[in-house]
């Protein structure tokens, strides 16, 4: 039986010198020993059994219905985000950093977003520069003074990772408007548990699958007291969002309805939804559309998909929504930058998982060091999200740059730029083959009158060789995570 | 409890299902009887195409091409592909309400129907290709009843189910005994084929033996207690399902369990002995009237009631 070639792992074109940091083999070629088990397992198995298992394992997606949808000029075909069969494994001491790093960073994110929606303390001793807060799209004046159980804005936060060639881990990103992805974590376990059960169960991996009822006990906690048994809903776009899946199997999993914009009813500052039995109140809106959305008469008028009049119900405290609106102000990307000293400003501490170096091009030092090294910047458009907007200074074009660079000097508060980080590297199964792609983490964090990381993270892969972009809307798949428990005990938990 | 919406699209997705069904026993009935006399076929065409409302008669001359379109013509709103799309499309839309077991089974339906496979296996064996969908929505039907709650939204598939198989029923028997004044189908061949399209041929030969003729056909489709396609079974099950439905409403007297409670006993109080051929197409009219007002006022009551009557005081 021939077993599954591994082509040169470590053989990753680079730009700037540095070699990416390989989650299964040192850089002497070694498997590392959390990835022993798996190395054996995939070590016994032929390559047709490989492909094999790649396609049980997209066949159970597809029949799941995790899909999206392509809409075409006469037919619509689903597609399915591409999964990678081998998992990536964490062990019990980096997580435990990561946790205490991301819940760290949760709860000052949490008091930041209450001050500057209160008495802005931070601004006023100057940490954060007034304006930058003040001034970004994202800043809602509307939740000015508005009382937020807790304190806790972003319920729901899925913040992104990065492995630095050094293998220590930074956050690229945190997340805290409305973060998709939980899913794919809850479903690539399945579908590795039935792939690998085996070495699944012989590596104790931490369980992911408390994770629903976790999400309903935090945004059951966001209801006001007296009201016992808290009516939650999942308020959805609708059927033609990407994550529709997401909103569906969240609703499911947690019992609670999935509504829509034109379910909603607003009367006397209350929201009802329209029942078979007539229309029922409701408590929690763990909300999966925009801000801008979710009120026409406060926020987009030509919004179909929220409901009029939800945010004055909210103002009067009859119904919470989850994360508040406004939360986007905290993971603005010009924000990002002085998160470390939003931690030392609150909690007085050092923050445990750094950040990316991060250039402001509102600063004119640091707007001519950027414009002086695109060709090795990563550039951010401020207000963009999921790839979108941004320029990969190696990768582009020498046109693609001076055009970007026009665009820095003529609006240079818009953009942010970092260095090119060579992202860490975890073995993937390419056209039967092992080889080794880009990967970030993105752990989902939740808060309400406590913080919780789940033991557990949607992996994203970056699939195209040498590629450092992970997003699904540019060709990005993702894999399963286990994350490794120190004791058989702490599996269970 | 739940969300008008969801309980019109679980109903919908129980009518579409039963459409697709009962297409499907159709497009079959008609591919089969090209195998027999082309008379025959052409016979048998024309009934379904009736049956279905599309009156254009050259397409009774090519039954093979009909019955391929019924199946597969993603243009035509009543083919099987375009129900199931519907059920499926219904299904996303309450993928929270019904289980993993119930949404797998319709969406591998959905999966194979509309994929790229599908012309080429219904040109290799049709007969096969529908008996599988078929028999593949036996299970669907099965995994709803096995692992969904039977509850509310259960009883709005169940109504979807069944008040459109008590139409397409109806429907069915119009082109046969609908019109007094036209010579009833007596041709033997023809009413077998019309208890295959109802899929009754079996249960009728039990009750009746072999002996195939109209007038007990149309006792058994329209008033049998115990056959489950014919039209008193459904309306009895309809009747069931919307008075569990109606307990928390108070829909007054348009509700639609008082217009079902009255179709039911129409049917099961029925003269059956004294009903002749020509007078079942005004009980057949009354009966598909009162279907169609049943299915208004479902909407009416249950999903696109007037706010203003169930504002909180």
């Amino acid at each position: 039986m021939a077993t599954a070639k591994r082509s040169d792992t470590n053989a990753i074109e680079i730009s700037d010198g540095a070699i990416p940091y390989d989650e299964m083999l040192t850089l002497a070629g070694e498997v590392r020993s959390h990835y022993a088990g798996l190395d054996e397992r995939i070590a016994t198995l032929a390559s047709e059994d490989m492909a094999e298992r790649q396609r049980t394992l997209e066949r159970f997606f597809l029949l799941q219905g995790i899909t999206f949808t392509v809409y075409g000029a006469e037919s619509s075909t689903e597609r399915i985000i591409p999964t990678d069969l081998l998992p990536r494994i964490i062990p019990a001491g980096e997580w435990a950093t990561i946790e205490k790093g991301l819940t760290q960073r949760l709860r000052a994110l949490n008091m930041f977003l209450a001050d500057i929606y209160g008495e802005q303390q931070i601004l006023m001793d100057g940490v954060v520069p007034r304006e930058l807060v003040l001034m970004a799209p994202s800043y809602r004046r509307e939740m000015q003074n508005l009382y937020v159980p807790h304190q806790a804005y972003a319920n729901v936060c899925g913040s992104d990772l990065i492995r630095q060639p050094d293998g220590a881990f930074a956050v690229l990103e945190d997340n805290l408007r409305v973060p998709s992805g939980v899913s794919y974590m809850l479903a690539n376990r399945e579908a590795s548990k039935r792939t690998f059960p085996g070495t699944f169960r012989a590596s104790n991996v931490r369980a992911v699958d408390r994770y629903p009822d976790l999400l309903l006990s935090t945004l059951k906690g966001m209801a006001a007291d007296w009201r016992p048994n808290p009516q939650v809903v999942v308020l959805t776009p609708g059927v033609y969002n990407s994550a529709y899946y997401e909103h569906a199997y969240l609703a499911r999993l947690m019992g609670a309805p999935l509504v829509e914009g034109r379910d909603l009813v607003v009367h006397d500052n209350m929201v009802y939804m329209r029942t078979t039995t007539g229309l029922r109140r409701i408590d929690v809106i763990y909300r999966r559309v925009d801000d801008d959305f979710i009120d026409p008469l406060t926020f987009r008028r030509d919004s179909g998909l929220g409901v009029a009049g939800l945010f004055n119900a909210y103002r009067a405290g009859n119904v919470v929504i989850c994360n508040a609106p406004g939360t986007g102000v905290a993971d603005d990307k010009a924000v990002y930058a002085y998160v470390p000293e939003i931690i030392k400003y609150y909690l007085g501490e050092d923050a445990i998982l750094p950040n990316i170096e991060t250039f402001l091009c509102r600063e004119p030092a640091q707007l001519s060091h950027v414009l002086a090294n695109l060709d090795k910047l990563v550039v951010k458009a401020v207000g963009a999200s999921g790839g979108y907007g941004m320029l990969i200074g190696p990768h582009a074009s020498a046109k693609e740059r001076s055009e970007f660079a026009d665009a820095l000097r003529a609006d240079p508060c818009n953009y942010i730029a970092q260095p090119t980080i060579q992202l860490s590297t975890a073995p993937c199964l390419i056209n039967g083959e092992i080889d080794p792609r880009h990967v970030d983490l993105r752990p989902f964090i939740l808060s309400g009158e406590k913080i919780t990381v789940t033991p557990g993270a949607l992996t994203r892969v970056a699939l195209k060789k040498g590629s450092l972009v992970v997003n699904s809307s540019q060709g990005g798949g993702s894999k399963d995570t286990w994350i490794l428990a120190a004791d058989a005990e702490e599996a269970q938990s | 409890m739940m969300l008008a919406r969801v309980a019109d699209s679980l109903y919908w997705m129980g009518r579409y299902v039963e459409r697709a069904e009962h297409m499907c026993r159709l497009s079959d009935v008609m591919l089969n009887a090209t195998l027999d006399r082309s008379d025959a076929a052409t016979q048998v065409a024309r009934i379904v195409l009736a049956a279905v409302g599309d009156n254009d008669p050259e397409k009774a001359n090519s039954p093979y091409d009909a019955a391929r379109a019924l199946a597969l013509d993603r243009e035509d709103g009543g083919s099987i592909t375009t129900s199931l799309s519907r059920a499926r499309e219904n299904a996303r839309q309450v993928r929270d309400q019904i289980t993993s077991e119930t949404w797998e089974r319709l969406n591998l339906i959905y999966l194979r129907v509309t994929g790229p496979g599908a012309a080429k296996a219904f040109n290799d064996g049709s007969s096969a290709f529908l008996h599988d969908i078929i028999a593949d929505l036996h299970l669907f039907k099965g995994a709803a009843d096995a692992t969904m709650s039977h509850g509310e939204g259960w009883r709005f598939l169940l109504l979807g189910v069944h008040l459109e198989r008590a139409q397409l029923i109806g429907r069915l028997l119009e082109v046969f005994f609908g019109d007094a004044r036209k010579r009833p189908i007596t041709d033997h061949f023809a009413l077998t084929s019309l208890l295959r399209m109802s899929c009754a041929l079996e249960p009728y030969l039990r009750r009746y033996t072999a002996d195939v003729r109209p007038e007990l056909i149309l006792e058994f489709l329209m008033f049998d207690e115990d056959f489950p396609r014919s039209i008193r079974f459904s309306t009895a099950r309809i009747e069931e399902h919307l008075s569990a439905a109606s307990r928390y409403v108070d829909a007054g007297h348009a509700g639609p369990e008082r217009l079902a409670g009255r179709l039911k006993a129409r049917l099961q109080y029925a003269d059956v002995e004294n009903i002749e051929l020509g007078g079942a197409g005004a009980l057949l009219t009354t009966v598909l009237d009162e279907c169609e007002a049943i299915h208004t006022a479902i909407y009416d009551t249950f999903v696109a009631y007037s706010l203003e009557m169930r504002l909180p005081a």
